[in-house]
């Protein structure tokens, strides 16, 4: 399997090296998100006199460069790119290789996050300088940190493998997506750290998992939460982890039961 | 310089009034004289390509500086095409042959030399001149692909300005010619590769031009639609009296339809004139093919009579110099008396003219 | 000129045949539509749920600003960006000679082309917010909603000529479809009025990428906050840019036909 993996891993670098403008300017999209609620978050802080809820502008900056980092290593595109290849029938070549499609994606994961992130960096570093950012972040906070932005980075990826999956009987997989994703918009940190969404909504973001894919790690290391609610939420993200990956083996199995029966 | 001089508006069939096909638009200041429809003097195109290296070093060193490099597509060549030709255009891939029609079709500026295609300047792409010249190019597509070719020739009725009257006799009659039947309702995504060219022929026709450019109009089909589209192409010239100028990489084509063509390799033009010269231009020698009786050549020296291109189970195939054939082959009947069976002399096929032309890069000019 | 126009009402009947042949589509993209500007107007409550202002933007002004940005994104949507796109293409497959070809202009026939009629639901969603944010805002007089309709086709064109210049790139360079890509994260950021980013990123989407002027001018005309200064700067602007947006296709046509520029 090790082997697979390298073999798999330098072919996706290849790739990533031979695309690595488009890479670059995908990027653009993702870095861009944060940045305009973080703007927006700003003026209203300013407009409350400097802070909401605690959260001065810097507080804010601080907020959202870490979630951009988790952003990067978390989001995943599988469920856009796997609809496609079903379409167009680049998928049926895979599936009679001796070995689990998800693995090509697990590869790709790995090697264009890795990759980028050297592309997010400078973006960051403006960040910090226009809004003097200051970080105030505990050694444990980091040690936690990792583990969970793999939580978190599993979860999406497992949930995002499962909508995909749908992509054998729907040709509609994009506007499960969607609605996904700005599900997600709302209830995953984007839009507000979680601490600032309204009563209900910020019950919902930790009642769904939606909360665990961005929120949390980022509330981790931004020193959001203490040591005791910070193992315990990272329990509750195993715990989807879990779910998702059940969900994702499930809906891939009945889907390549539907695909092969109807034949493409 | 050879050249067939072809009249087929004149000759032939002559146009009845309400043959749609018919040139309406321009004739008056053509007929005066049996003026060039295509003239072309020293054309030239140079282009600078990028050159490339392979490896990382390479590449980084080719984002700060560039090296480039002159290629002459199309390295000065001089033709005129008359009103009503069918002319062949000849040429490995990478001659210049689409360059050429690129240039006489207004997508491509020349680096020097002048054309006039109807008396227009190609690259100016005046409205005037587009509206009566055509260019199909056998691989690509002007249809849109999700919809029936019908509508996308409503709006070509509407580019080009037709009447209905106009527009409804000219698709009737490409109707017939190509047997379009139901094809132009089906959306193209659901024709085959040949359905989809007779669709394509039918949209790059609709505005009646006078003169057409067709760069590999049989490219990819299968032997019987290929066949098709060349009755296609000769029974529309005949009808509409379009002066057509074609590239094709198969003989065939050329065989069937062109008594003149242009033989053009690495830019320059090797050939001009009558398909049948172009073995005696070309190719200085005929085949002398042999069989011998018994089916046994062993033993016999066939070098002495000409250069032997094939010998197997007592057939010998030479190449024998054009003037000398007569007493070469005289001189084989001679020495082998009746062990021969069959004996003939012939011209060499015209596929290997061309490959030998092209293989050898022999500039013969005519 | 009637020609033109019939070529263009050509060019939206065959692609609403095409659309139509996709009803379902249509539904789901009307679906995802509606979630989607819900959810944009959900983000600026919440953020009002703190504050009366933000940078002296008011909520019913700020909801003017997310309507405007619906009509704006979704006239690009509309026929801006598929055009834009349709046009690397051909020049991708080789087939933009045909377009060439054709006597018509050609600016005009890549420009037009494509219609995504399924985005005239995220226009019409835009007008319902404006509206809305009108009647919240008190009375408007006619001369503010007389700017706003002025400013807005101001940015449109605007936009249009940021699409086309973006297509006009694949002259130069074949794979350019990712340089859409720069218009939809810049697009992303028009949400909210320019002047609440930090100085580098309204200049940006003030001059390079004008989508931002495109959606807060007009926003500005209705909420009373657009001077003489900043109306000249637009039509100023607008000038320019259709002026640029000619030329700089016209080197591109050039440089496509190999012609010395």
């Amino acid at each position: 399997m090790i082997r697979v993996y390298r073999a798999l891993l330098i072919a996706q670098l290849q790739l990533a090296a031979q695309y690595r403008l488009a890479m670059f300017l995908y990027l653009l999209f993702s870095i861009m998100r944060p940045l305009i609620f973080l703007a927006a978050w700003s003026a209203v802080a300013l407009a409350r006199g400097g802070s909401v809820n605690g959260f001065t502008p810097a507080d804010f900056a601080a907020y959202y460069v870490i979630l951009t980092i988790v952003q990067h290593f978390v989001s995943a595109w599988n469920q856009y790119d796997f609809e496609l290849q079903v379409r167009m029938g680049q998928i049926s070549p895979r599936l009679v290789r001796p070995l689990d499609p998800i693995h090509y994606a697990v590869a790709e994961n790995i090697v264009w996050k890795s990759f980028t992130f050297v592309g997010v960096l400078p973006v960051l570093a403006i960040i910090v300088v226009t809004y003097g950012v200051q970080f105030r972040i505990e050694p444990w906070q980091i040690v936690l940190f990792v583990p969970s932005l793999l939580l978190a980075a599993a979860l999406q990826f497992f949930i995002s493998w499962a909508i995909a999956s749908t992509a054998f009987w729907t040709t509609r997989t994009h506007a499960v997506s969607t609605l996904f994703d700005r599900t997600a918009f709302i209830f995953a940190g984007q839009i507000a750290p979680l601490s600032l969404l309204p009563g209900v909504l910020q019950q919902v973001a930790y009642v769904l998992p939606f909360g665990y894919i961005y929120g949390v790690p980022t509330d981790i290391l931004r020193g959001g939460h203490d040591l005791v609610t910070s193992l315990a939420l990272m329990g509750l993200q195993a715990a989807w982890v879990a779910a998702a990956f059940a969900a994702s083996r499930i809906v891939w199995r009945f889907g390549i039961r539907a695909y092969t029966a109807v034949g493409a | 310089m050879t050249r067939c001089s072809l009249n087929f508006p004149s000759s032939g069939r002559g146009f009845a009034p309400n043959d749609a096909l018919a040139l309406t638009c321009g004739r008056g200041h053509h007929a005066v004289v049996a003026q060039s429809i295509v003239e072309v003097r020293e054309l030239r195109k140079t282009f600078k390509v990028h050159e490339r290296e392979a490896g990382l070093g390479a590449t980084v060193r080719g984002v700060f500086k560039r090296r480039f490099k002159d290629v002459n597509a199309v390295a000065g060549i001089t033709f005129r095409i008359d009103p009503g030709e069918v002319v062949g255009f000849l040429g490995p891939n990478g001659a210049g042959k689409t360059t050429t029609l690129k240039m006489l079709s207004g997508l491509l500026n020349p680096t020097a030399g002048e054309a006039r295609v109807l008396g227009y300047v190609p690259w100016r792409r005046e409205n005037a001149y587009l509206r009566r010249m055509t260019l199909l190019i056998g691989n690509r597509s002007q249809l849109q692909w999700d919809i029936p070719a019908a509508d996308s020739l409503l709006v070509l009725k509407e580019i080009y300005g037709l009447t209905d009257d106009r527009y409804r006799r000219t698709l009737g009659e490409l109707t017939e010619l190509l047997a379009l039947g139901e094809l132009l309702h089906k959306p193209v995504r659901n024709l085959s590769l040949g359905e989809r060219m007779k669709v394509e022929f039918a949209a790059g026709l609709i505005q009646s031009p006078e003169v057409a450019f067709l760069d590999e109009p049989t490219i990819g089909l299968d032997v019987s639609m290929q066949s098709r589209i060349r009755q296609f192409v000769s029974e529309y010239n005949r009808r509409s009296g379009a002066t057509i100028l074609l590239t094709s990489h198969y003989m065939d084509d050329v065989v069937a339809l062109c008594k003149r063509v242009l033989v053009i390799h690495h830019g320059k033009l090797l050939y001009d004139g009558a398909l049948s010269g172009l073995a005696d231009r070309l190719a200085p020698y005929k085949r002398l093919v042999a069989t011998l009786r018994g089916g046994n050549a062993d033993g016999i020296d066939f070098s002495s009579f000409g250069e032997v291109a094939s010998r197997e189970e007592g057939k010998v195939t030479l190449h024998v110099p054009r003037e000398g054939a007569a007493e070469r082959t005289a001189a084989l009947v001679r020495a082998l008396g009746d062990r021969i069976e069959d004996l003939s002399v012939e011209d060499p096929p015209i596929e290997d003219v061309i490959d030998r032309v092209f293989t050898s890069g022999a500039e013969v000019m005519a | 000129m009637s020609r033109y126009l019939r070529i263009v009402l050509l060019f939206a009947k065959l692609e609403a045949q095409f659309e139509l042949a996709y009803r379902t589509n249509f539904l789901f993209d009307l679906l995802q539509q509606v979630v989607i500007t819900f959810t944009s107007l959900g983000a600026v409550f919440i953020l009002f749920s703190y504050t009366d202002t933000m940078n002296g933007w008011t909520l019913p002004a700020m909801i003017v600003v997310v309507g405007v940005f619906y009509i704006v994104q979704g006239v690009g949507d509309l026929v801006f960006l598929p055009s834009a796109q349709q046009l690397m293409e051909h020049v991708r497959l080789g087939t933009l000679d045909f377009v060439l070809l054709k006597p018509v202009d050609a600016q005009f026939f890549v420009s037009l082309r494509r219609i995504k009629f399924t985005s005239i639901v995220e226009i019409l969603l835009g007008v319902g917010i404006v509206v809305a944010g009108f009647t919240r805002l008190g009375a408007v007089d006619l001369v503010a909603a007389a700017l706003f309709v002025i400013t807005l086709a101001c940015g449109l064109v605007l936009v249009y000529v940021l699409l086309l210049v973006l297509g006009t790139l694949a002259f130069w360079f074949v794979r350019v479809e990712n340089l859409l890509v720069v218009y939809e994260a810049f697009t992303d950021a028009a949400r909210f009025p320019i002047d609440i980013y930090p100085f580098w990123l309204r200049f940006a989407m003030s001059s390079l990428v004008p989508i931002g002027v495109a959606v807060t001018v007009p926003a500005q005309a209705v909420a009373g906050r657009l001077d003489g200064v900043g109306l000249i700067v637009i039509f100023a602007a607008t000038a320019a840019a259709t002026v640029f947006g000619r030329w700089f296709w016209k080197v591109g046509l050039r440089s496509y036909t190999g012609a010395s520029a």
